[in-house]
């Protein structure tokens, strides 16, 4: 698999992409980017440079189906659904999210 | 994604990159669409969104990179991460690859030849135009006479080409003993036909085979080389065959070998050089055509039906009873299709090698269940690697991939060294088929679908034995495989079940393959040792042919009784004869006869077979004559006809009733010969092949034939090696005439050259029950070694709290006896149901035979304790204190 610097933050994007379609149902890669945006309260912002590996990666890994259809503006755009795997995945990688994020907390906390 | 969309990324990434930059497109049109909505202008808009997403290019390509890349380097990654595991574990890597190249070498130097003899079509022109012509009905005889080679020729209009053939073996030599080389007599069409071309020189063409043509010949490209060094001069050149001088015209291509599968021809001589073309009932030519283009073999098949009345009533042959001549005309005219070539090696050798193949597949399946046991152990011992893979989030399904990859690169390097060891087994093997009677001639070297079947195989076998410890390895819970303290753990009982079930399976296959190969080896055995009625030890067999030696035909006789006297008194031989026929030669000779008082039950019923002796023969043959006396001065020509039968005639012809001084009259056509007198009776003795039940057979004595022939096979007994005769028996016949033709045979060279197929069977089959006896028992040790070594705590427990050491001894061997009875039980069961396909290669014993069940039962068993015993008496001398403390 092809590594990228920065791990965590790819391993995030997928939880929150994961997320995302499982919340939202079928979406095209910049609705993705706006509901992530959107959601977080502009906290958080996907950089375009990762999203379109990631989601193509996520299909390669048989978590995301992807077609090509028309935005409710007519425009041609590829529409990412979740299958069955990327929902049992979402649940893995919920949980492990959580557990880092209670380790860390833990850390920071009683450290 | 499927593997067909990822393999049209790979092959066709233009499209893909299309598709990503419309994708692009999109997301930077979006974008532009929103800052507009914010108040932007339109250009800048546009600029902004894609200074905002970077540059497309490169955003592109990396995109596209994930895709194809992903997948071709997790491809790589595997392999690279395969290799490193393989390395990481020699021993356990020799095993395997040794183990599955024995196995996937088996296969693929049986396929060869099974591809060969069976498969291959013949390496000429559009070989599926060829059709080879038969006799139709239901012996769909394949030889044909002259005049009817020819009146079919004449006759046909549905073949673009014809050409008849006959085999030969041509004696090279001018004088002396003579040297065989295979050839053919073959019609002007031949090589024109096949489509043949000619390597140096030309072939022979219609206006070579007229009669009255002058002699000549062209050569296989194979003797070309071996005989003549491929020395281009030799257009011109004389060649003597059988004892004639031929002018050599050409060389064939390379490639061609003649349509006979399994012979090859060195010499091709026009027909019309054969002695008795017009002999209407010497059936010697097989006739094969090219179909022309557009008539389907159907037409074929009825055009050429069509002619075959006026084809055999121009040639019925003369002095046949009316009886005879009615049976001749009821012949008919089929095709067959001839692209694979005519083979008598096909005949006899296709169920044999089917056998073969089927037991070398078992072969294979023993040696992937030992593979995939081993890779069970290695899975529990990288359980905790697997664990961690998993909890950091590897999917499961690309683990078993990666494992998969191990397995395919297992059966890639077993292949690999199988290649190797199938090129020693296909020479032995043809050196096994090639000292049967037939020689053997093939090319048995790696070409399209047989490296095609081994790397099928290859795979095939890779997934077969992966796939299960792949699934196993990869089912554990990796939260409690990583808590658990190590080793031991990350099996459940369940993986255990599938390697003593492999194990089992294991015993059952080999068991099966023990019994084949005790039942083969037993009809050997018993085909070697049977009493054939002569003693096939200690006899030479001269064939010796005077035709070409400038004697008048009417000499002939005086020529052999001098021979046969000189025989007689050369030092070291204790007998000589001569006979027409030797036992187990190929050669056969019956009619039928009438006998006062016997009443036969069909026509067939009243046959016997025939032999022509002189005196002596009996005694040289170690014949024990049983009653009355054996050929002497008085059997004269023109003294009354006598004879010797063997008991089985006297039994069946005359109800077991002493035959002395009684008569059979030989049926002649419609009417009957003059009464012969039997005056003596000698033991049965094979006369065709060992299997025969004794056939009736009547000894006529030569003295008193009318016809004198070229031909006598003497028969010398000597008390040492017959081969050692040779020389002065050459020397001998060159002092009468140096162009005297002889072959030297030793008898149980003929005898042993019968028993070629079932020599290999033998051989072969022994040597495969013993591989796969071997493999079942590395099996059963390492499982057994690895279920010690996996109790060790609770054996250490056990020997703790008193168990004495047989205790110990009794409970692993208790698992061996498990093991064993339920493989042994399974392996019996699937022999009976199996082996009854041999049925027709077996002698002397039935399928099902229970002398050789239970001797293989008991060496499975036997040997199955053997590789038991190391692990139990390892587990009997654990120390108890050790095995606790590691706890």
């Amino acid at each position: 698999m092809s590594r990228q610097r920065n791990d965590i933050l790819q391993g995030t994007l997928v939880l929150l992409i994961l997320k995302t379609l499982s919340a939202q149902g079928r979406m095209h890669g910049y609705a993705i980017t706006a509901h992530i945006q959107r959601a977080s309260a502009d906290l958080l912002r996907v950089e375009e440079g990762s999203l379109y590996p990631a989601l193509h990666r996520m299909e390669q890994d048989g978590w995301l189906r992807a077609d090509w259809g028309l935005t409710e503006k007519n425009r041609q755009a590829r529409f990412y659904t979740l299958t069955a795997a990327g929902k049992k995945q979402l649940a893995t990688e919920q949980e492990s999210w959580a557990r880092l994020t209670e380790g860390v907390t833990r850390v920071l906390r009683y450290a | 994604m499927g593997w067909y969309r990822r393999f049209i990324n790979v092959v066709r990434p233009d499209r893909l990159s299309r598709e990503i930059r419309r994708e692009m497109d999109f997301h930077m049109a979006e974008r532009a669409d929103e800052l507009m909505a914010g108040g932007m202008g339109e250009a800048d808009a546009r600029r902004e969104a894609r200074r905002r997403f970077g540059n497309p290019s490169t955003q592109q390509e990396r995109t596209r990179d994930t895709d194809i890349l992903t997948w071709l380097e997790s491809l790589g990654a595997d392999l690279r991460y395969a290799l490193r595991a393989l390395r990481a574990s020699p021993g356990f890597a020799i095993v395997a690859i040794v183990s599955l190249g024995l196995g996937i070498g088996a296969n693929t130097a049986i396929f060869s030849l099974i591809n060969a003899v069976i498969l291959r079509t013949l390496p000429v022109e559009r070989p599926e135009e060829l059709m080879q012509v038969t006799m139709g009905g239901k012996e769909q005889g394949t030889v044909f006479t002259n005049p009817l080679w020819e009146a079919i020729r004449d006759r046909q209009d549905v073949f673009a080409g014809v050409f008849a053939y006959s085999g030969t073996e041509f004696d090279l030599t001018a004088g002396g003993e003579s040297r065989r080389a295979s050839g053919a007599w073959v019609s002007g069409d031949y090589f024109s036909t096949l489509g043949v071309r000619p390597a140096v020189g030309r072939l022979l063409v219609r206006d070579d085979d007229v009669r009255g043509c002058p002699p000549i010949a062209v050569l296989g490209y194979g003797f070309w080389q071996s005989e003549y060094g491929g020395a281009r001069t030799v257009i011109g050149k004389t060649i003597s065959l059988d004892r004639t001088p031929h002018t050599i015209v050409g060389v064939a291509d390379p490639s061609f070998f003649g349509v006979e599968v399994g012979e090859s021809a060195q010499v091709y001589a026009p027909l019309c050089l054969r002695p008795g073309l017009d002999s209407r009932s010497n059936w010697y030519l097989r006739i094969v055509g090219r179909r022309k283009p557009g008539v389907a073999p159907q037409q074929v098949a009825t055009r050429v039906s069509a002619i075959a009345p006026a084809v055999y009533e121009a040639t019925v042959p003369p002095r046949w009873g009316v009886g005879e001549r009615a049976e001749y005309l009821k012949n008919g005219l089929n095709v067959v299709a001839a692209a694979n070539g005519l083979s008598p090696i096909r005949r006899q050798y296709q169920r044999a090698l089917i056998v073969l193949m089927a037991v070398v597949v078992l072969v294979l399946l023993v040696a992937c269940a030992n593979v995939a046991n081993l890779l069970l152990a290695r899975a529990a011992a990288r359980g905790r690697e697997m664990a961690i893979r998993l909890a950091i989030g590897a999917a499961r399904r690309r683990l078993v991939r990666q494992l998969l990859t191990e397995s395919v690169l297992l059966a890639g390097l077993g292949a690999t060294l199988g290649i190797v060891f199938a090129r020693w087994g296909t020479s032995l093997l043809l050196g096994l088929l090639s000292r049967g009677q037939l020689p053997v001639s093939l090319d048995v070297g790696l070409d399209v679908p047989v490296l095609a079947f081994t790397l099928g195989v290859a795979i095939l076998t890779g997934v077969l034995f992966g796939l299960a410890p792949a699934w196993r390895a990869t089912r554990i819970d990796p939260q409690a495989a990583l808590k658990a303290n190590g080793r031991g753990v990350a099996e459940g009982h369940s993986r255990f079940t599938i390697g003593k079930a492999l194990v089992v399976g294991q015993i059952a296959l080999s068991l099966v393959l023990v019994i084949g190969a005790g039942l083969l080896l037993g009809t050997f055995r018993r085909l070697v040792t049977l009493d054939p009625g002569f003693k096939r030890d200690g006899v030479l067999i001269v064939s010796v042919n005077l035709r070409n030696a400038g004697y008048q035909a009417n000499r002939y006789g005086m020529v052999h009784d001098d021979l046969l006297g000189r025989f007689r008194s050369l030092p070291g031989v204790q007998a000589a004869a001569a006979s027409v026929i030797t036992p187990i030669s190929g050669s056969s000779w019956n009619d039928f006869i009438r006998v006062d008082g016997f009443t036969p039950k069909s026509a067939d019923d009243a046959l016997a077979y025939f032999n022509e002796v002189t005196d002596g023969f009996f005694a040289a043959m170690g014949t024990p004559l049983v009653a009355g006396r054996d050929f002497d001065a008085r059997d004269r020509l023109g003294a009354p006809p006598v004879v010797i039968v063997n008991e089985a005639l006297a039994k069946k012809f005359f109800h077991g009733a002493s035959p002395l001084g009684k008569y059979y009259r030989p049926v002649e056509h419609d009417s009957l010969g003059a009464p012969i007198q039997i005056v003596g009776v000698v033991k049965d003795a094979k006369y065709q092949e060992l299997r025969e039940e004794a056939l009736p057979t009547a000894y006529l004595p030569l003295s008193q034939d009318s016809a004198q022939s070229p031909y006598a096979n003497y028969v010398l007994r000597t008390a040492g090696e017959p081969s050692s005769l040779a020389p002065s028996v050459n020397a001998m016949v060159a002092e009468v005439n140096r162009s005297i033709a002889l072959e030297l045979t030793p008898l149980s060279d003929q005898v042993d050259a019968s028993l070629a197929r079932e020599r290999l069977l033998a051989t072969l089959s022994g040597f495969f029950g013993a591989l796969a006896l071997l493999l079942a028992t590395i099996g059963l040790y390492g499982t057994l070694s690895y279920s010690v070594a996996r109790r060790r705590n609770e054996i250490g427990v056990r020997i703790a709290l008193g168990a004495g050491q047989d205790r110990v001894l009794r409970l692993v061997l208790g698992e061996v006896a498990r093991l064993i009875l339920v493989g042994v039980t399974l392996g019996v069961v699937a022999a009976v149901f199996s082996t009854r396909v041999m049925t027709s290669f077996l002698f002397g014993l039935s399928a099902s035979d229970p002398a050789t069940v239970a001797g293989a039962t008991t060496i499975m068993t036997v040997v199955g304790f053997a590789a038991g015993a190391l692990p139990a008496w390892r587990a009997a001398r654990v120390d108890p204190i050790a095995a606790l403390r590691e706890e």
